[in-house]
């Protein structure tokens, strides 16, 4: 019979295991971690939160800022929708390939960005696969924000998939069929059964998304152009800056996006109990 | 219900099951199953596991479609209607709350979806609260509940839309022992007081026996005996039935001419079946109908079965339970059971010798062709 050890053993007095091993867990998150993001805050504010304020205030700053909202915004909708809808359809029915298509769909999360982006311009490209039909026509998709937005989409996109799926799998069909017995119609049991019980998942899946989405760099400089004030995104921004010798500039927007990662990822960490609650 | 577009008449039947068979890829589920369900009643579908039982029940409420019979809800024949079309109220063996949704929401489901008033939503969802005895719980979420508290939400929801037929699904499987044998009582007496036509399914033959107006045993995925639990336990039709119902000791033999014999065994019947024709028949003996004796003591009001020693004597609670070896051919062991006035009159030990005399018994003739011949005779076996 296998037993826990830390059940077993019996420490009088002081235990010394407790504070080493958390200082070593530290020590070695310090370096990594901890310290490149307190340098971000540390360098950002360091001549003062008034040259802090003039860095975040220019214009094109915030129209970065805007564009990566804009685009992730679009991009979390449709993967929530259509991840919520591929996670039906994959949990409902069983048909041939459907495990490819499970596959498939966890693929882009382990596809590097760039490749990503430079998939999306073989195909929408002026020379691309589909663009070549589209740009005699004079639509154009790639370098402007709907690239971006095309971007986002494939990278995010198996994350509110990954979340929302398994809740689909572990739910009891006999709530569905219960409904169905009552009286109700596909429709109204997916409306008042099914998606109540996936609001947490549906919401975390939301964060998810928007948070990858927002800071989504390899894909975005390929497809975007990276053009200032028209197709720069916020890390396109931050990069731009740099390589400019624009330090407080680019530092500026990274503590936006540092503590609006914090932000996110304290949601998902605290609100799970209220995301699940009943 | 429009009389005149149905020209079907099932009588007063609330539920009738017609020559039901449903097959999974090769497997028989359903072997030609025929049975009512009158206005008022409640039919237990008894069975193991794998007997079928909840493929009947999954069928009459829609969620499954039988390979070929018919369904039919209080004279309409709704065979071929969705699970949604059919009014049915099934009560899930996890009682299938809906999570998301306090006690009343879950109540008032059936007559949202219904677009009911809402004046009349709040009167239904009042009165059922009542009915139940949940009236302090109705903003409660599902997961505040007890399984029993549960299992109110699920009948009340239920009854919320007057369900065609309520249909039970192992509704007990989810409690332990003591408030399982509480909560049927009062199931019981609560169906007893709306009146509402029920099919309840169960391994459990007790819990058949107590809850049932009538009770129909299942053998895989065939009826094997539909009549009420005292018919069903004391004229069992078949050896099947005989032994899931209640323990049953059982003797190969023969009737010929209002006798049955099995070696030097002979007892005189006067069951029906027993004919001048020498025919194969089984005996089969309840344990409590078995009466021990000291050897050639028997008094006239029972038949000697045969004599016997004593094997083992075990207290079981409110009775006596003993094995005894017959002299018979093979030495089949008997189980007697025996009640506390019976044990201190005539206390046994092991290796005693006894005779055993039957004032009860029944005979099953060609036990299995008897009832299902007509069906499938590769059954016999």
């Amino acid at each position: 019979m296998a037993t826990n050890p830390s059940t077993m053993r019996h420490v009088r007095g002081f235990d010394v295991v407790r504070p080493l091993s958390i200082t070593v867990m530290i020590a070695v998150m310090l370096p990594l971690v901890l310290l490149p993001l307190a340098s971000i805050f540390i360098f950002g504010t360091s001549k003062g939160l008034a040259s802090f304020w003039a860095a975040l205030n220019a214009p094109e700053a915030i129209f970065a800022l805007k564009l990566s909202i804009v685009t992730s915004f679009w991009a979390t909708v449709f993967n929530v929708i259509f991840g919520l809808f591929a996670a039906y359809v994959l949990s409902k029915y069983s048909f041939w390939g459907r495990n490819a298509v499970i596959v498939t769909i966890s693929l882009p999360t382990a596809i590097p960005t760039a490749v990503a982006g430079f998939a999306l311009l073989l195909l929408w490209g002026p020379y691309g696969l589909l663009g070549r039909l589209l740009d005699p026509k004079g639509i154009h998709l790639m370098f402007t924000a709907y690239a971006i937005i095309l971007a986002n989409i494939f990278v995010t996109f198996p994350l509110a998939f990954g979340v929302i799926k398994p809740v689909f799998d572990t739910m009891s069909r006999s709530l569905e069929e219960a409904s169905a017995t009552m009286g109700a119609s596909r429709w109204q049991t997916f409306w008042h059964v099914t998606l109540p019980s996936l609001r947490g998942a549906i919401v975390s899946g939301a964060l998810l998304t928007f948070a990858r989405a927002v800071g989504e760099f390899g894909s975005t400089i390929l497809v975007s152009g990276n053009l200032a004030s028209r197709t720069q995104t916020a890390p396109l921004y931050i990069f731009a800056k740099f390589n400019e010798g624009q330090v407080e500039a680019a530092n500026a927007i990274a503590i936006v996006l540092a503590l609006f990662s914090f932000v996110i990822f304290s949601i998902l960490f605290f609100a799970r109990d209220w995301l699940d609650v009943d | 219900m429009d009389i005149h577009v149905t020209p079907l008449d099932f009588g007063k039947a609330a539920v009738t099951v017609l020559g039901l068979s449903k097959t999974f890829g090769k497997v028989t589920v359903l072997e030609n199953i025929n049975f009512h369900v009158d206005e008022d009643e409640i039919v237990v579908l008894l069975g193991a596991s794998g007997s079928g039982k909840t493929t009947i029940l999954r069928i009459i409420s829609g969620l499954e479609h039988p390979d070929s019979g018919k369904i039919i809800l209080h004279n309409r024949d709704v065979t071929d209607l969705p699970a949604r079309e059919r009014g049915t109220g099934v009560i899930f063996q996890s009682y299938a709350l809906f999570p998301k949704m306090n006690v009343a929401q879950n109540i008032a489901y059936g007559l949202k979806i219904r677009h009911s008033r809402r004046k009349e939503i709040r009167a239904t969802i009042d009165r059922l609260l009542e009915l139940v005895h949940l009236e302090e719980h109705r903003k409660k979420y599902p997961s505040q509940l007890s399984g029993g508290q549960q299992q109110r939400v699920a009948i009340a929801r239920a009854l919320a839309y007057n369900p065609e037929v309520l249909l039970f699904d192992e509704p007990f499987g989810a409690l332990d022992a003591q408030i399982r044998a509480r909560l049927r009582r009062e199931i019981r007496a609560l169906l007893k007081q709306i009146k509402v036509p029920s099919i309840f399914i169960t391994h459990d033959q007790e819990e058949a026996l107590e809850l049932g107006d009538r009770v129909a045993v299942l053998n895989s995925g065939r009826l094997e005996q539909i009549g009420t639990p005292f018919e069903v336990y004391s004229k069992p039709e078949t050896e099947f039935v005989a032994t899931f119902l209640g323990a049953a000791n059982i003797l190969d033999g023969f009737v010929d001419g209002r006798r049955f014999e099995s070696g030097e065994v002979v007892l005189d019947t006067e069951q029906e079946c027993a004919t001048l024709k020498r025919e194969a028949a089984k005996l089969v003996v309840r344990p409590e109908d078995l009466f021990l004796r000291k050897p050639e003591n028997l008094t006239q009001k029972y038949q000697k079965l045969a004599d016997g020693v004593i094997d083992e004597v075990s207290f079981v609670g409110a009775f006596e339970r003993v094995i005894v070896k017959m002299e018979l051919p093979d030495q089949p062991a008997f189980v007697v059971t025996r009640p506390k006035t019976e044990t201190a009159a005539f206390p046994l030990r092991a290796g005693q010798k006894v005779t055993a005399g039957v004032v009860r018994f029944r005979i099953l003739k060609n036990p299995k062709i008897q009832k299902l011949g007509q069906t499938k005779s590769s059954a016999t076996g």
